[in-house]
């Protein structure tokens, strides 16, 4: 890099030379404009992501799911629209879960504050909230993932001895394996779907330990992404990655999947067969991946600019040196 | 007396809560842990060695085990009696899991005591001797004792047989449910997502200055990571799928270079078998870090 002043600097050194201030300046003002007004981005959601979806509405209506959360508040702009996109649909399915977390014990927490605001969310439409005890179940935070995921693997009322909870009509603590959530589920293969809501490598710690012995599907953040796609669509069967994962989700949650499925083998008329999931239209589909989403395009333009900008400088710079 | 839960059915690891069997067994875990203990302190350190040794192969050799051993299929708990040896070993290992598991739990826990102990004894003495920056250290520990207050207050608030279901609902929460929401929602979590998307500063500035196309491989890299970064923008997605392929029909054979099927085919046929190529070296390393750890051929260290 050029120590010269920057009067002295030819076009292709100053190119090559802009101020970190102007360069973060830009990056602040680019991601929090788009905050302060709903900007509508087209959007394709990607087979993953449908996959995902049609996993989750797959689940009969009443049955009981485990999640593993492993996420929180620094992750909270892909994992908790993830986690709350969940949510949404599970509540809206009259799905019951149970939810643990095996790789940060602040994840508890988090995930009760996050099912308290869809709840909240729930309450000012006029829908019924989910209680606890009655529809989920915090299983609480289990501090070694490889242990633990070998264990709930071996046996899930045995990986969780002693877990109480008070029931919603109150009364003493009671075995959270009695509630209407758990009764009756003692195997991984009891629950129709896993789910791994994750920041970090729980994600192939579960598909190490649980792979083959319940249908898994997973919520993971863009870094962890390129990693976790190897094991999709066979051990991980529907895979949301990072905010376009997310915003993949809302927009699917709006307008479901009616797509033709190149996958299938063409009928008669040389049309592929139908892929049909419903959504929910006109509810609240909306959430964190729409409001961040124009954030992350403007993030990626900038830096796209800021290469080529560096790129064309450093061409120039060149041509200039060689005249 | 029920101090501790009734897990059926029985199997060796466990008994009736109460029962005189469960009591001398606890007796006899607490003795030999203690004298477990009495004997790694007291024992001449190049005996310390072997000692953790023969511990870490033993623990190793319990998944080894579960992992090699022939499992019992369809096994009816409490009722099925193992019918040799080879199937009595299978069922001891399977009832052992969430022992084990337990067992690892609590060493794992014992690392926040720790962490706890550490940050008390570094920051305690910096505030005491008044060192370099001392405020910080008080800040530091005031917000630990803080926050361990408002998380036990909200835990023990919500212990009440009576109030607890009402506490779900936030028009229902005490001060201390507040103050629990405000340091850890409000104040933790935040400060953690903004440490986070710090990161975003150092990515633009090092790709600002860093990523030229000097090589070939360079310029590769660089056409890769656009046109991935592209797919993630679902305006330039729909413009660029418009414009190779405008009837969006699937059959056609433009729709093979639309951003979506180009940004597939990159994750699918090179991101892919890369990651799992390195993912492949990564598991013999470990492999053999981990045979290493095992049998404690690891020399470095430990020698009195």
């Amino acid at each position: 890099m050029s120590t010269k002043p920057r009067s002295e600097m030819s076009l292709g050194e100053k190119m090559q030379s802009v101020p970190k201030p102007i360069l973060y300046l830009v990056l602040v003002l680019l991601t929090s404009l788009p905050l302060f007004k709903e900007l509508n981005v087209p959007n394709k959601p990607n087979e993953a992501s449908e996959d995902f979806y049609a996993t989750v509405m797959a689940v009969p209506e009443g049955s009981t799911i485990l999640i593993q959360s492993d996420w929180t508040g620094s992750t909270r702009g892909e994992s908790g629209g993830e986690f709350e996109s969940l949510m949404r649909i599970l509540m809206r399915r009259k799905i019951k879960f149970a939810v643990y977390a095996a790789g940060d014990p602040q994840a508890p927490q988090v995930v009760k504050d996050s099912i308290s605001r869809v709840n909240d969310e729930r309450k000012l439409s006029g829908q019924p909230g989910y209680k606890q005890w009655d529809d989920w179940i915090s299983l609480g935070n289990l501090p070694n993932a490889e242990a633990a995921n070998q264990a709930i693997a071996n046996n899930v009322q045995t990986a969780f001895p002693g877990r109480k909870a008070i029931p919603s009509t109150g009364g003493s603590p009671q075995d959270v394996f009695d509630s209407p959530v758990l009764k009756g589920h003692t195997k991984l293969s009891d629950f129709p779907l896993l789910v791994v809501v994750t920041a970090s490598n729980t994600a192939t710690i579960a598909i190490e330990r649980y792979a083959g012995k319940v249908k898994m599907a997973q919520m993971v953040t863009g870094v962890m992404g390129p990693e976790t796609l190897n094991y999709y669509p066979k051990q991980v069967v529907g895979l949301v990655v990072g905010l376009k994962g997310v915003y993949d989700i809302e927009t699917l949650m709006e307008g479901g999947i009616n797509t033709a499925d190149p996958h299938t083998i063409k009928d008669d008329n040389g049309k592929f067969q139908g892929k049909s999931v419903e959504g929910f239209p006109g509810e609240l589909n909306k959430g964190k991946a729409t409001r961040y989403y124009p954030t992350l395009h403007f993030a990626f333009a900038l830096l796209i600019i800021a290469v080529l900008i560096g790129n064309i400088g450093m061409f120039l710079a060149k041509k200039e040196a060689g005249k | 007396m029920n101090f501790f839960l009734d897990i059926p059915p029985a199997t060796f690891w466990n008994n009736p809560s109460g029962s005189n069997a469960l009591m001398i067994r606890l007796a006899l875990a607490l003795l030999i842990g203690i004298a477990a203990i009495f004997v790694l302190l007291k024992a001449p350190t190049n005996y310390r060695r072997p000692i953790v040794g023969v511990v870490t192969f033993l623990s190793g050799a319990f998944y080894v085990m579960l992992y090699l051993w022939p499992v019992a299929i369809s096994r009816n708990k409490g009722i099925d009696a193992p019918r040799n040896p080879v199937e009595g070993v299978a069922f001891w290992l399977d009832d052992a899991v969430p022992v084990v598991a337990n067992f690892t739990s609590i060493v794992t826990a014992f690392l926040l005591g720790l962490g706890v102990y550490s940050l008390l004894r570094v920051h305690g003495r910096k505030v005491m001797r008044k060192e370099t920056d001392w405020v910080f250290s008080v800040v530091l520990l005031s917000s630990m004792v803080l926050m361990v207050f408002a998380g036990y207050g909200d835990w023990y608030s919500r212990l009440d047989p009576i109030k607890a279901p009402a506490l779900e609902l936030r028009e229902n929460w005490g001060p201390i449910n507040y103050l629990r929401d405000v340091l850890f929602e409000g104040m933790l979590q935040q400060m953690d997502a903004a440490m986070f998307s710090l990161i975003a500063f150092y990515i633009l500035s090092a790709a600002y200055r860093a990523f030229r196309v000097r090589t070939i491989e360079a310029t590769i890299l660089l056409a890769a990571a656009f046109i991935v970064m592209f797919s993630f923008m679902g305006s330039v997605e729909a413009a660029w799928g418009h414009m190779v392929n405008p009837s969006g029909n699937i059959d056609n054979f433009s729709n093979n270079f639309t951003l979506t099927e180009v940004a597939k085919w990159i994750r699918g046929s090179i991101q892919k078998p890369a990651i799992r190529g390195i993912d492949f070296g990564v598991g013999i390393g470990a492999l053999a870090m981990g045979l290493r750890l095992w049998l404690s051929l690891d020399r470095t260290g430990g020698k009195s």
